[in-house]
């Protein structure tokens, strides 16, 4: 007796692709985030003992405080007049750091917008400034019992 | 005028989906590769900058929002709340020790008072961080305005 085979063609299924695909869209859609991926860089230096301490006396000193008062070497500026400041000093010592104090009362934005202006100095004035040290509160309070002050 | 008897040709109306599937893979490749997992969701207004460079991704993250509340992570994990200073440099200590050249993110609100910033950096520099990112938005021409 002869028997008919029933040929069974093999596939994947693939009808629920579209909705496996739409789900994984909605996935990323909705956790990926288009968030800020840029900033102002800092190197903050070496540890090293050799590294020379910074006098005050031998830099440029620009005190940020509350209320967008800035005195740069003990002179009340205004933030535009910093940098023709800076070149004038650095004409004679391209060498010279700069030191960016900031208040504890001033705002964050207050001190970033002069290290950005620091930072622009190649564009503005034509000349890098090599060294910007910022200290901290303590560093600063550091020094100043070093020289027994308070 | 002899009438003209034939069948009728049905045509159905349909939307034409075979390229609905290129267009969805092609979707889901973009976003595989541009896909970024934010570490940090801590709400805060950037202070805005003309100079900004490429962060490096996986960098260690470290948040202050408006009221000073820090938050940090390595930039593997989401990010969690500490209670001091200590717990930051004991943070960034770890974070170096694990990898000596790691990076360094300071995402913090521009009102924020510089005095929880600096208590931050002092921080990471206790901790011999190399460098740091101070995160921000790009400054235009109409911000100067």
């Amino acid at each position: 007796m002869r028997i008919n085979k029933k040929t069974i063609e093999s596939e994947i299924f693939t009808g629920s692709m579209a909705d496996v695909s739409f789900l994984l869209i909605i996935y990323f859609m909705v956790t990926s985030v288009f968030s800020a991926t840029r900033g102002l860089d800092f190197q903050l230096p070496e540890d090293n003992t050799n590294t020379p301490e910074i006098k005050r006396e031998d830099s440029i000193d620009i005190h940020v405080m509350a209320g967008d008062v800035i005195k740069v070497d003990g002179k009340q500026m205004s933030i535009d007049q910093i940098l023709p400041y800076i070149a004038d000093k650095l004409k004679q010592n391209p060498d010279k750091p700069v030191i960016l104090r900031t208040d504890p009362d001033a705002t964050y934005n207050d001190m970033i917008q002069v290290f950005d202006l620091l930072r622009q100095a190649p564009d503005k004035i034509g000349m890098e400034i090599k060294t910007i040290s910022i200290p901290t509160q303590r560093e600063i309070q550091n020094v100043w019992a070093l020289f027994g002050m308070q | 005028m002899a009438i003209i008897q034939g069948r009728a040709r049905k045509t159905e109306a349909g939307i034409f989906t075979a390229s609905m599937a290129d267009i969805v893979f092609l979707l889901i490749v973009f976003f595989v590769l541009t896909y970024n997992v934010e570490v940090d969701h801590t709400q805060v207004q950037l202070p805005k900058t003309w100079v900004r460079t490429d962060i490096p991704k996986h960098a260690a993250f470290v948040s202050i929002d408006k009221n000073g509340l820090i938050r940090v992570s390595t930039g593997k994990e989401m990010s969690l709340p500490v209670g001091s200073d200590e717990e930051v440099v004991t943070f960034a200590s770890n974070v170096v020790a694990a990898n000596p050249n790691k990076e360094f993110v300071l995402k913090a609100d521009k009102e924020t008072k510089y005095e929880y910033v600096d208590k931050v950096l002092d921080a990471l520099k206790q901790a011999k961080a190399k460098v740091i990112f101070l995160l921000s938005e790009q400054k235009t021409v109409e911000d100067t305005q």
